[in-house]
């Protein structure tokens, strides 16, 4: 019996497979478990949202329903946080948005592993969104992007103010991968511990067996938070990358 | 918005899914259309902004202030860090100066980005309340 709350969390190679995959450098490339459900959530979610909409009726199936709905939502979502020349990064946020939400929401089924709980896989994602942040400012505005980091001040606060400003940008991918990590990986050791109480309690016997009901019950509950949270998180992830688009399109625009 | 209903049925991935998805409905009545539409599209201008994502909750806010200011601190030693390690490579031994000067400079850029957070918060939750009180009365919440 394993009690451990973060054995859940451990990445390793795929039964079957403990031979490396490739070497890339004399660094071993496995298949791993994350990988696994990674490729799951990128098949899964693909061929939903094309097949979902192939019936293209009228009135809309349950299926169709929920893509378009999808759709308006970020559609929305991008349109009130960066406009309307915003709308060209719909594929990207829509795409980042739907893998987020796909993996948070796999990663609630009992027995499966939870890829956003790894701040490998959190950081890299908010490092692409960051990478376009930079590039699409530098695009549309050239070396005037640097502006972002000059704020409305006295010449003499500026050399104080200035690398709080570049310190304060590059604060953005952390605390972005940060978040997302946190929160699914604090979610996932709560239901682990809790349900260590279940066993813990039934395997007691007499009247203690009994007991192990009430956490059985929080468990239920914790597991609707989470749901909630696996969904709350997804938005998160997306709306903020909305607005440090809209920042690297508009710059000071909107303050 | 509204689609043409669509006659193609050859092309399926697998019947079998799409039976599951799709209730079978036979060729829509154009007068319940119209009608079903004009009670969508009520329906929307009622709602109005309430489809634009869930509030902002007090832990999710708080969470995002901890965060801010944490990773703000980390960055700002951590380039103090690398310039000390710069400047120790070519022969000036700063080693604390820099990481001193930066945690400073890091504490400074957290409380700035916890108070842009909660410009962003503040303003969302404005929007929301602008949007909530044209039609509140309708939607009776």
């Amino acid at each position: 019996m394993n009690l451990n709350p973060m054995e859940q969390f451990a990445v390793k190679p795929i039964f079957g497979m403990d031979k490396p995959l490739l070497q890339i450098a004399g660094h071993p490339i496995y298949f791993t478990n994350q990988a696994v459900l990674m490729v799951i959530v990128a098949v899964v979610s693909s061929l939903f949202l094309t097949l979902a909409v192939k019936p293209n009726r009228l009135v809309p199936t349950r299926g169709q329903s929920m893509a378009e709905m999808s759709y308006e939502f970020v559609a929305g979502m991008i349109h009130s946080a960066t406009g309307e020349d915003g709308l060209k990064f719909f594929p990207f946020v829509f795409t980042l948005f739907i893998f987020v939400l796909c993996c948070n929401f796999f990663g609630m089924v009992p027995g499966s592993f939870t890829v956003t709980s790894q701040i490998a896989v959190t950081f890299a994602l908010a490092a692409l969104v960051i990478g376009l942040v930079i590039v699409t400012g530098f695009m549309k505005h050239g070396i005037g992007f640097l502006k972002l980091f000059v704020p409305h001040a006295p010449w003499y606060l500026l050399i104080l103010l200035i690398p709080i400003e570049v310190i304060s940008f590059l604060t953005r991918p952390i605390s972005l991968s940060v978040r997302l990590f946190a929160n699914m990986l604090a979610g996932h050791t709560m239901l682990a511990v809790f349900g260590g109480f279940v066993v813990a309690l039934g395997s007691a016997g007499g009247i203690l067996s009994v007991l192990s009901v009430a956490p059985m019950l929080l468990i239920v509950a914790i597991m609707l938070l989470e749901l909630l949270v696996a969904f709350l998180q997804a938005y998160v992830f997306a709306i903020l990358t909305c607005i440090y688009l809209n920042e690297a399109l508009h710059l000071h625009d909107h303050h | 918005m509204v689609r043409p209903p669509s006659t193609r049925r050859e092309g399926r991935f697998c019947a079998v899914f799409w039976d599951f998805w799709e209730t079978d409905l036979t060729a829509p009545d154009p007068d319940r259309l119209n009608d079903l539409g004009k009670r969508l599209d009520e329906l929307k201008t009622r709602q109005g902004a309430r489809t634009q994502g869930p509030p902002p909750g007090q832990s999710s806010i708080a969470f995002r202030f901890a965060t801010e200011l944490v990773a703000a601190l980390v960055v700002g030693g951590g380039l103090g860090w690398g310039i000390d390690w710069l400047f120790g490579h070519f022969g000036f031994h700063t080693r604390p100066a820099f990481i001193i000067v930066f945690f400073v400079l890091g504490a400074a850029a957290g409380i700035r980005n916890v108070m842009r957070a909660a410009h962003e918060i503040n303003a969302e939750i404005e929007a929301k309340r602008a949007s909530g009180d044209g039609n509140g009365k309708e939607t009776g919440s």
